[in-house]
């Protein structure tokens, strides 16, 4: 029996919380905004039919605040929550509180979140659906057991440590050698308990020029369960995405066919019933995937396989929960272009520190093969508080080469944000650097490139000259002449 | 070849070798004319401030004009360019090159002390002359020592570029033509001829009578006349014509000149007027009146915007032959005179002057200049502050008497007088000591008496007099370590300098980093902004500014100016139509101070972000006092969930936790001082 949603909360903010109202908004769903004391007067409450004040800003106090949540879907009537990513999406606690209150949840059971949350779990049940793993170790708690672990099976350093209910790069410390290892041990369980709320750690032999790539899936009640195929997220820095792309540049057919079933395979083995990620580390040199973690929600990089198979996967997520059956065959699921996404994040581009602020001035890009995901508006203020992710820009392509084009055109002649810093001059050196554009790169390749990319930071800019002119007929006016002249 | 007949594509041109323009110039039947309109004129009456931006307003008149070539380079443009103008000579140059490619361009150089005010060593000077694009090289010595020229003069004529000697001209009994010829020898000797040089009479204060002047170019045309000679006049006495055309008739081929609506008084004389009053006199003059008029008349649009720049003392001065201020320096002294408060004073300094330059006998041009002033105006000053208006008018009374009653007889004066007169350079500027001891090379009429070493030194007079050294700074200043300055701005910039910057620090090291910050922080500015708007800005609301930047049309609009407000002005603008608003802070502004981290002791912040944590879990929270170990995390920041741990870097004593728990820091700032342990 169908059951479709009145009004939609969600439980989120900026990127995330804008993209799931315009799939409301194509199916005249209406929505409830939440936002903290600074984010009064954001992008998002704007954009929502209502909104509602839930807390202070620091997250515990509001976006991670599930009482909170629940009071004001209660309070503004809405009978569906949507967590976007980030923040509640894989709370399975929160999922429960969710369902418990009578309210339809969008994403997958909370049992399931619960069980690919906890990365051990997560592992074992990979390993009996015969989907291949990392060697590794649970329930980290001291020095002494890492090491004796690395010993018995033979594993030799980089080893990665990793909070267990953890995801998106935080919780998750790399180390070299057996000197790191006792503080990158406590800062993964700091970070693990701040951003989860739980430090159960785990540790995994660390591959080293790796490449992460992740199938989409998408499945209903009814025992379907499909691929869209794959996304490439190799290009990280400090273990968060910044470039991804449909589908990957590194793969042949047959992995890709092989990659995408194995992922239905276990999708199908835990009863997955919505939209989700299985993410794969490649290991390019022996052609050997293994399995990484099941993402149990929307991904930031969602979009390029929404424009490579020309489905909108927010609307596949309020169809199931809305009981319907997906009409869909995979046979009938093609992608017929390339799609490549940047995150642009309020950061120094050199050295990867925040910048918050007022955007003065914000001209969003255009033209074709062109797809803006926004957080922020021009004279929107950008808070300390939350993620760096201010906006999303895809682009596509008949071919791979045909979609760094038209990134190269937008992100060099369309965008313009001042008032705050952005990754985009770090971005626009990465498209146009030779190894990416022969799709030969690593998890590492910032990292490695790093000089090199800012070396190629364009020096001059008219419209930075022409401000810098500005800046100085905006100080004589108000101040008249100067002694040094 | 006849004046009258000279054609663009038949006359003096860059990339002519010295022995072509020599060879031309003897043929040439009638005298051409340098055109100092873009640098003297601006530097004598307008305190070097006339911008790039109206300059080169003038080139497509001058690529017509015909002129010898254009004064627009040297002299203290350069100086005053990166610090007032915020110019660099070189992009002045780039700009002129490209807007009057015929043109030749002139410089002026003061041999070892360059386009700075104190003799550099053999390797800055080759560095400094190998990398400017000049075609003409006036040099002048303002001690007329003619070997402080030799590396100047060795590299413009191995670069095939025109060397133009010059002898430092002024009215004095010992400046006979005797003295000149000799000068004129040496520079001879110096140059291997007649045949690759001009040879120019600079007479920068504008004292030369016409029939001195007639008397000396003849008197060098005597001895060596092939040689072609330039004379340069400043107007200041108020004879520069009759002189011009009294050196025109005893056979100086080239003049100086400047646009007749750039002419105030201290300058060079106007160009039409000169022409005309040559021509009137049977003399032909190379120049394309018709250009030239529409290069006057041209000015006319932007020199009203420079009347702040104009010196408060107007008028002639026909006294300056006693006091003998050089045309360039009357802005500037009477600049700082007025900043100083002491513009009162200039009559007694100016007095003052005449009666030093004879007891220190040296040319009153740069650097010579600036130490008579700093030493004059320092005097004046001292007796104003220490016995007001009597105490100025005693020792003018004083010096007057010794200098033209007793003949500078020490030894005629009052014993009173005489520990007077022992005092009077006591406070004399590090420059004068160094004149004295032989720091810029060999005076021309040799050391000043012994008295002036005791009034200067003191007690150690007689062992200074033993220290001087007549050799030329070319010989006694050591050579600079060319690397390790480099490296040392670089260190300043925080990148590596471009070898354009380093030429300009090489001789003014503040101001040319000062330069460098400013064009960072407002790039093209000086070179795109009409002058109005360079010093005032926009006036009312409704006003624009329109410029070309990058090959694309640009406009700025004031839309409106707010009132200030606890140290805020906002100023709403208008840019290409987007409207953006500007907070700019006056200097009520209120500065919260942020302290950087310095040097390995005090640890910064490796990003934005907050401190939530001081020390780490397995001590607690770290105290000044404590004693933490390498390695160790001593706090921790946290930015966009992500945290940092900072680490001390040795084991160490915390001296001073700059920071509190949960403030918000950003990248750079100190959050530890910290004492290294053994």
């Amino acid at each position: 029996m169908s059951e479709n949603i009145k009004k939609m909360l969600i439980a989120n903010r900026g990127v995330p919380a804008v993209r799931i109202m315009h799939t409301c908004r194509d199916r005249r769903v209406p929505t409830v905004a939440v936002y903290s004391t600074p984010d009064r007067l954001a992008y998002h409450v704007m954009m929502a039919d209502e909104a509602i004040h839930i807390g202070e800003a620091p997250p515990i106090e509001s976006y991670l605040n599930m009482e909170k949540m629940i009071e004001a879907a209660h309070k503004t009537k809405a009978d569906a929550i949507h967590p976007g990513w980030g923040f509640l999406a894989e709370n399975a606690d929160f999922a429960e509180m969710v369902k418990d209150a009578g309210l339809k949840w969008v994403g997958p059971d909370p049992k399931v979140i619960r069980m690919m949350g906890d990365k051990i779990e997560a592992k074992r049940r990979a390993q009996k659906a015969n989907v291949p793993t990392i060697p590794g170790i649970s329930n980290v708690n001291s020095v002494e057991q890492i090491k004796e672990w690395m010993e018995n099976e033979s594993v030799d350093f980089p080893i990665m440590i990793k909070a267990a209910a953890g995801g998106g790069g935080k919780g998750m410390v790399k180390v070299s050698n057996n000197d790191e290892l006792p503080m990158a041990l406590a800062q993964a369980k700091s970070e693990a308990k701040k951003s989860f709320g739980d430090d159960t750690l785990l540790a995994e032999k660390y591959i080293e020029r790796g490449r992460h790539i992740e199938v989409q899936i998408v499945s209903d009640n009814y025992g379907n369960v499909f691929h869209l195929f794959e996304r490439e997220c190799t290009l990280q820095r400090r273990n968060q995405k910044i470039i991804e792309e449909a589908p990957s540049p590194s793969i042949d057919e047959n992995i890709r066919h092989e990659i995408c079933y194995t992922a239905i395979r276990l999708m199908r083995e835990i009863g997955y019933n919505t939209a989700g990620t299985v993410e794969f580390i490649f290991d390019s040199a022996t052609k050997r995937f293994y399995f990484l973690e099941v993402n149990t929600r929307l991904q930031v990089e969602h979009g390029v396989t929404e424009l490579i198979t020309g489905l909108d996967i927010v609307g596949l997520m309020m169809d199931v929960v809305e009981n319907k059956e997906l009409e869909l065959t995979q046979d009938r699921i093609h992608m017929n272009r390339w799609a490549l996404e940047v995150r642009v994040n309020a950061e120094d581009p050199k050295t990867f520190s925040p910048s918050f602020g007022t955007i003065s001035r914000l001209q969003f890009p255009t033209g074709p093969w062109l797809r803006i995901a926004t957080g922020v508006y021009e004279g929107a203020d950008i808070p300390p508080y939350y993620d760096s992710l201010i906006m999303l820009i895809m682009t596509t392509g008949r071919t791979r080469e045909g979609a760094i084009k038209v990134m190269d055109r937008t992100l060099s002649r369309n965008l313009r944000i001042e008032g705050v810093k952005t990754l985009t001059p770090l971005l626009l050196s990465i498209i146009r650097h030779e190894a990416f554009k022969r799709g030969e790169f690593s998890t590492r390749f910032i990292e490695n490139h790093l000089d090199e990319l800012v070396s190629m930071f364009k020096e001059k800019d008219t419209q930075d000259e022409v401000l810098k002119i500005a800046k100085y007929v905006a100080e004589i006016t108000a101040l008249g002449p100067q002694e040094w002249m | 070849m006849k004046a009258n007949e000279i054609t663009k594509d038949k006359w003096i041109r860059p990339g002519m070798t010295p022995a072509e323009i020599v060879k031309f110039l003897r043929e040439l039947d009638g005298v051409a004319l340098t055109c100092t309109g873009m640098r003297d004129a601006g530097q004598s009456d307008f305190k070097n401030r006339h911008r790039i931006h109206d300059l080169s307003s003038l080139c497509p008149y001058y690529e017509d004009m015909l002129l010898f070539s254009s004064e627009c380079h040297g002299g203290a443009r350069w100086h005053v360019g990166i610090m007032n103008r915020k110019e660099s000579p070189f992009e002045e140059i780039e700009i002129l090159r490209e807007k009057m490619p015929s043109v030749m361009l002139q410089t002026l150089i003061r041999e070892t002390n360059l386009w700075g005010y104190r003799p550099y060593p053999k390797n800055v000077i080759e560095y400094v002359v190998e990398r400017v694009d000049i075609d003409v090289w006036r040099c002048f010595s303002f001690l007329n020592d003619v070997r402080n020229m030799r590396t100047v003069a060795e590299i413009v004529m191995k670069r095939n570029r025109l060397f133009q000697p010059a002898i430092s001209f002024t009215q004095a009994e010992w400046t006979t033509n005797e003295y000149y010829l000799s000068v004129v020898d040496d520079i001879v000797s110096l140059c291997g001829g007649v045949d690759e040089i001009v040879l120019c009479i600079k007479d920068m204060a504008g004292v030369g009578s016409p029939e001195r002047i007639r008397s000396l170019v003849d008197a060098i045309k005597q001895k060596y006349p092939d040689l072609i000679i330039q004379y340069h006049r400043h107007a200041t006495d108020g004879l520069a014509m009759p002189a011009l055309l009294a050196a025109a008739q005893a056979g100086a081929k080239i003049l100086d000149a400047e646009e007749d609506s750039l002419t105030r008084f201290y300058g060079q004389p106007p160009i039409l007027g000169l022409q005309s009053y040559l021509e009137e006199s049977g003399i032909p003059v190379v120049l394309n009146r018709d250009a030239c008029v529409k290069a006057v008349q041209k000015i006319r649009d932007w020199i009203g915007h420079y009347e702040w720049a104009e010196s408060p003392f107007k008028g002639f001065d026909h006294q300056v032959t006693e006091h003998r201020m050089p045309g360039g320096a009357f802005p500037s002294s009477f600049e700082q005179a007025e900043k100083g408060g002491f513009l009162h004073l200039m009559p007694a300094i100016l007095k003052l002057m005449s009666l030093y330059n004879k007891i220190v006998k040296y040319f009153d041009v740069t650097p010579g200049s600036q130490i008579t002033w700093v030493t004059c105006s320092g005097i004046i000053n001292k007796y104003e502050k220490e016995q007001g208006e009597t105490g100025v008018k005693h020792v003018i009374e004083l010096l007057t008497k010794f200098v033209e009653e007793k003949n500078q007889d020490f030894d005629a004066m009052d014993p009173k007088e005489q520990e007077e007169l022992l005092q009077l350079f006591r406070h004399a500027p590090g420059d004068f000591k160094n004149l004295l001891l032989g720091g810029y090379g060999r005076l021309p009429q040799g050391w000043p008496a012994d008295w002036v070493y005791q009034s200067t030194f003191g007690d150690e007079w007689e062992e200074k007099i033993k220290e001087r050294d007549d050799s030329s700074p070319l010989d006694s200043v050591k050579p600079d370590d060319l690397e390790k300055i480099k490296t040392d701005l670089g260190v300043t910039l925080g990148r590596e300098p471009t070898d354009e910057e380093f030429t300009l620090y090489l001789m003014h090291p503040k101001d040319t980093v000062n330069y460098i910050e400013f064009r960072e922080k407002y790039g093209d500015t000086p070179l795109v902004l009409p002058t109005d708007v360079w010093r005032e800005g926009l006036k009312t609301p409704g006003d624009k500014v329109e410029f070309e930047l990058q090959g694309k049309p640009y406009c700025i609009e004031l839309l409106s100016i707010g009132a200030e407000h606890e140290g805020l002005i906002h100023v709403v603008m208008k840019i290409n139509n987007k409207t953006k608003v500007y907070k700019v802070e006056t200097p009520r502004a209120k500065k919260v101070e942020i302290r950087m981290a310095k040097g390995e002791n005090e640890i910064g912040a490796p990003i934005n972000g907050n401190v939530w944590r001081i020390g780490n879990p397995d001590r607690g929270t770290i105290k000044v006092g404590d004693i933490v170990h390498q390695g160790e995390e001593i706090a921790n920041l946290e930015a966009m969930k992500m945290e940092n741990a900072i680490v001390a870097p040795f084991d160490a004593v915390v001296e001073e936790i700059a920071v509190k728990l949960n403030d918000q820091v950003q990248e750079g700032q100190l959050l530890f001082v910290l004492k290294k342990r053994d």
